[in-house]
């Protein structure tokens, strides 16, 4: 993709979307801001300094400002081409945030690129909540500063196992098969959520499938800068759907699931690739949505209220904001609803590795807005459960960030369905 | 810049919030208004109304030339900083200090996005009625200095009728209130001179607003042309017929083509030549009837098509569709100029015929927005920036459609002011005498000339040599 800034008028009407801007109240930490600096560099390169690698670095990357562009902009994207093009800058030059990328980059693909490394990445993290241990792993080499204060959003309880099993009670006549996308950080940090997700279908008579050929979705590479990490990895994941003979690909993470619905931009037209990653595309739907179209039951009237929080790659990259509400109550929530709901975390893939002052900053305006008497903030999103519940204990309370399938899951359980 | 003015700045607003990175300036070179660029000398960023002060009063010491800035949505160039003047940019004031709603008034900070402030009092009943199409962005020192109107100004009144008092700081750097919460001008009115006067003559830093309680209910009828006559005709039929609709709006053929292609798709059948939007609202027995009353009068004329919202959504989608018509240009060109005429309401068919004319004398690709109730235009003349003699075309024929309102009847802005844009056209508006009060006002205030450069009047007043005794302005 070449980047084209000619359609941005220059209107102004992204701003009050953009965190970074909300956060600094500069025009340069804007999307138009931004969209500006790439046009006037692509112009003229020699203009680039640190200020303006700063200002393009700090994107979240969270698209809110493409959905709200009258114009189509596609700041978040246009951000992201630069990054791939700038990330080789040569070590020890550019933003601090490609610094750490550079230096995780290569353990992320390690831990991140086959079943094995997940098993160890998981058996890291489990080690990590043991004091001695904890210490040691969070000063290898290549875990940065800022993932000790996240590691303070982990679940007290880490699975043992991935989530890459079949659960019994598949639905006698199925209608419709689908392929459960287990990710990483769900399949690891997150696996309960993956076996919850598979019990859900499966109790909306829908045929479960769970690959052990399918493998992390490339998002995080994609958006740090390196994407023929993400091409190798997204042929991996189309050739494990076309094997798994599902009609739909389930994703229970916002962030993999627009990754995935925009396979087709890692290739180009010409590659046979490029079908195929259109095939899987129009296959993805987010667990959330699908779920809310499937016959579960309505469930009892919970007791507690609960709020939600809208991911950046659900809401913006997705459009979808009603489905998850809609499942919730269905399964006999309250919801009361925080302001800028949509508001980027901070959590953005890696951002928070890469950004840890402005990932702070946004967490703690998340976790402020928070309403009072809540006891849990859903988040269909393993970034956002992870960073809004490490902000969450910094405020010392009891509310709990969960993904809306565990809260489903768990509404049912209680009344026996699950 | 010195180093000793540099060093005061950040006293004033902390080193965080001095801007002088030449990359950083660049992004502020302009607002919505593109044809005009330059980068600032520097931004600050104040959180106060003492950190304005401090700021005001170290550049007027300094002689150095300042202007205010909100969210940077001005079509005219109103923000755009010239002569190395400094952004004094106010996104970090914007808090809502309060909402009476015993007296139905917010206090709201400069910086506060429109929008955010209709948000706020929803849960009261209540919301601000002035909706600049720009409201999701613009602020409201924005609005407060460029007297914004919107799409519901219609029934409801611009900026000027819903600004009770504000606190401002004048060039000299003195923080003084301006108007009283009776919203009774004592003596001269002074809130309804500096309103609209383009921050050329001080620094808006709260603003006391009216709270406007939400009408019980709001029905919205579209109307579908095939011909533009017509549709210009039924505007001037439905206001003739005792109807105040809260807001007429319309598209021509080329603006539908562009909204269609936006964030907010409508589904208009193809080949129309107009569209028209007219909302109603009141209390909740009324609304049904008067909307039925627009309907039949829109019937009476060849029209395709008249519907009624079926649900609050569609009303919603209707109006986000509208309401982002001039962003969506860039869907269909690099470039647009958007022009902001008034004109006598009847005039509208004769008006809109001499845009085409223009139009295709220049070949220049020309979209209609407006706000068809008041008679404000917004012709969108599109261009590519690329092209010089296109640039050329766009501006020569963007005046000669202010000459055409002026002709008419009307005046040559509506809502998005003079900037830099229009200022040599406020001779077409004012002769001599007339400009020379506003250049009397402009002294009073601020004598030095310091307050947003190069905006609003035009250059070298043939007719200002006498110049008149400075007032004091509080
Ligand atoms: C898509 C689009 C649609 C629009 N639709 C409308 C519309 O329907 N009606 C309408 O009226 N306008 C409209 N506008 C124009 C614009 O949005 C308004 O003029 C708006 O009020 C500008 O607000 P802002 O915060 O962006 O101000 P800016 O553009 O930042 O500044 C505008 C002017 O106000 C001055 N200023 C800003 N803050 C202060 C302050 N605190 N004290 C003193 N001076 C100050 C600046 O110096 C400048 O001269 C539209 C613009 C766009 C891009
Ligand atoms: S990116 Fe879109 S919304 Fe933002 S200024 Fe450009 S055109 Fe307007
Ligand atoms: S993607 Fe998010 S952070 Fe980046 S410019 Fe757009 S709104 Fe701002």
């Amino acid at each position: 993709m070449e980047i084209d800034t000619g359609q941005c008028v220059h209107c102004g009407l992204c701003l009050p979307a953009c965190p970074t801007y909300v956060e600094t109240g500069l025009e340069a930490e804007s999307p138009r801001g931004r969209v500006l600096l790439l046009e006037r560099l692509e112009e003229n390169p020699e203009l680039m300094n640190d200020a303006a690698a700063m200002f393009l670095d700090d994107c979240l990357g969270c698209r809110a400002c493409e959905e709200v562009c009258p114009a189509h902009v596609p700041t978040a994207h246009m951000v992201e081409e630069w990054r791939a093009k700038e990330a080789y800058w040569p070590d020890e030059v550019g933003p601090e945030g490609f610094a750490v990328f550079r230096r995780i980059s290569g353990p992320l693909s390690f831990f991140f690129g086959s079943a094995r490394g997940l098993a160890w990445f998981q058996r890291l993290v489990r080690w990590s909540h043991w004091p001695v241990i904890g210490q040691w792993v969070s000063h290898l080499r290549f875990v940065p500063e800022s993932a000790r204060t996240l590691s303070e959003g982990l679940p007290h309880r880490v699975p043992k196992s991935l989530s890459r099993i079949r659960r019994g009670n598949p639905p006698a006549a199925p209608t419709d098969k689908a392929m459960l996308f287990v990710g990483c950080i769900m399949d690891t940090i997150y696996a309960e959520t993956n076996h919850h997700t598979q019990d859900l279908l499966q109790l909306g008579e829908v045929e479960v499938v769970v690959p052990q050929r399918q493998r992390c979705c490339g998002a995080l590479h994609k958006h740090g800068g390196a994407p023929e990490v993400a091409r190798r990895w997204a042929q991996e994941n189309i050739m494990a759907f076309e094997e798994s003979g599902a009609s739909t690909v389930v994703v229970n993470a916002a962030g993999c699931g627009a990754m995935m619905k925009e396979y087709s931009n890692l290739f180009e037209k010409e590659d046979p690739w490029y079908a195929r990653a259109c095939r899987l595309e129009e296959a993805v739907v987010d667990a959330t949505a699908y779920l809310a179209s499937l016959p579960l039951p309505d469930g009892a009237p919970q007791g507690a209220e609960i709020t939600v929080h809208d991911p950046c790659h659900l809401a913006h990259g997705q459009g979808i904001r009603q489905e998850p509400r809609q499942l919730l109550k269905r399964a006999g929530y309250h919801i009361q609803e925080m302001p800028d709901s949509d508001l980027c975390c901070g959590s953005a893939g890696i951002y928070n590795l890469t950004h840890p002052a402005m990932a702070q900053s946004l967490q703690k305006r998340k976790v402020e807005s928070v309403p009072e008497g809540i006891g849990q903030v859903a988040a269909a999103n393993p970034g956002c459960l992870m960073h809004i519940q490490a902000g969450l204990r910094k405020q010392s309370g009891t509310v709990e960030a969960v993904h809306p399938v565990d809260l489903v899951w768990e509404a049912y359980h209680r009344q026996g369905v699950v | 810049m010195e180093d000793s003015l540099i060093e005061a700045l950040k006293m004033a607003v902390g080193a965080r919030y001095l801007v002088l990175d030449p990359m950083a300036l660049l992004t502020y070179c302009c607002d919505g208004y593109t044809l005009a660029e330059e980068s600032p000398r520097a931004v600050v960023l104040p959180a106060t109304v003492e950190e304005v002060q401090a700021v005001v009063k170290i550049l007027s010491a300094a002689n150095i030339p300042f202007l205010a800035r909100g969210a940077g949505t001005s079509l005219s160039g109103g923000a755009t900083p010239l002569n190395g003047s400094v952004i004094i940019h106010l996104s970090r004031m914007n808090k809502i200090c309060e909402i009476d709603v015993e007296n139905r008034v917010v206090v709201v900070e400069p910086g506060v996005v429109n929008v955010h402030i209709t948000r706020a009092l929803e849960p009261y009943g209540y919301y601000y009625a002035p909706d600049p199409s720009s409201q999701q962005a613009c602020t409201i020192g924005g609005n407060f200095a460029e007297n914004s109107g919107g799409p519901h100004c219609l029934k409801y009144g611009v900026t000027v009728n819903h600004i009770l008092m504000a606190e401002v700081v004048t060039g000299a750097g003195e923080v003084v209130r301006i108007g009283n919460l009776a919203g009774e001008p004592e003596g001269p009115d002074l809130l309804g001179l500096v309103i609209g006067s383009e921050g050329t003559l001080l620094v808006a830093t709260k603003l006391w607003l009216r709270m406007t309680p939400k009408p019980q209910d709001s029905q919205t009828v579209l109307a579908l042309f095939d011909e533009v006559g017509e549709a210009s005709q039924a505007v001037s039929d439905i206001v003739a017929a005792g109807v105040i609709p809260a807001a007429l709006e319309m598209m021509d053929q080329l603006a539908i083509y562009a909204v269609e292609r936006g964030a907010y798709p409508v589904g208009y059948p193809p080949g129309l030549a107009a569209v028209l939007l007219i909302e109603v609202d009141g209390e909740a027995h009324e609304v049904p009837a008067v909307a039925e009353d627009v309907h039949t009068v829109l019937s009476a004329h060849q029209v395709r098509e008249v519907k009624m919202a079926a649900t609050p959504e569609e009303k919603a989608r209707w109006w986000a569709n509208r309401k982002t018509a001039f962003g969506a240009m860039g869907l269909i060109s690099r470039q647009y100029y958007v022009q902001d005429g008034v004109i006598p309401r009847s005039r509208l068919p004769e008006a809109l015929s001499r845009i085409a004319e223009i139009g295709q004398r220049y070949d220049i690709q020309i979209a209609n927005v407006f706000h068809a109730g008041d008679g404000n235009l917004h012709p969108l003349l599109l261009y590519d920036e690329r092209d010089s003699d296109l640039v050329e075309r766009v501006i020569a024929a963007g005046s000669e459609i202010l000459e055409a309102c002026v002709q008419l009847g009307g005046s040559i802005t509506g809502e998005h002011g003079v900037g830099i844009e229009k200022r040599e056209d406020m001779r077409r508006q004012f002769n001599d005498t007339e400009l020379s009060a506003q250049y009397a006002v402009k002294d009073a205030f601020d004598p030095p000339g310091l307050l947003n450069q190069g905006k609003l009047l035009p250059s070298a007043p043939t007719c200002f040599e006498a110049k008149p005794a400075p007032v004091q302005s509080s």
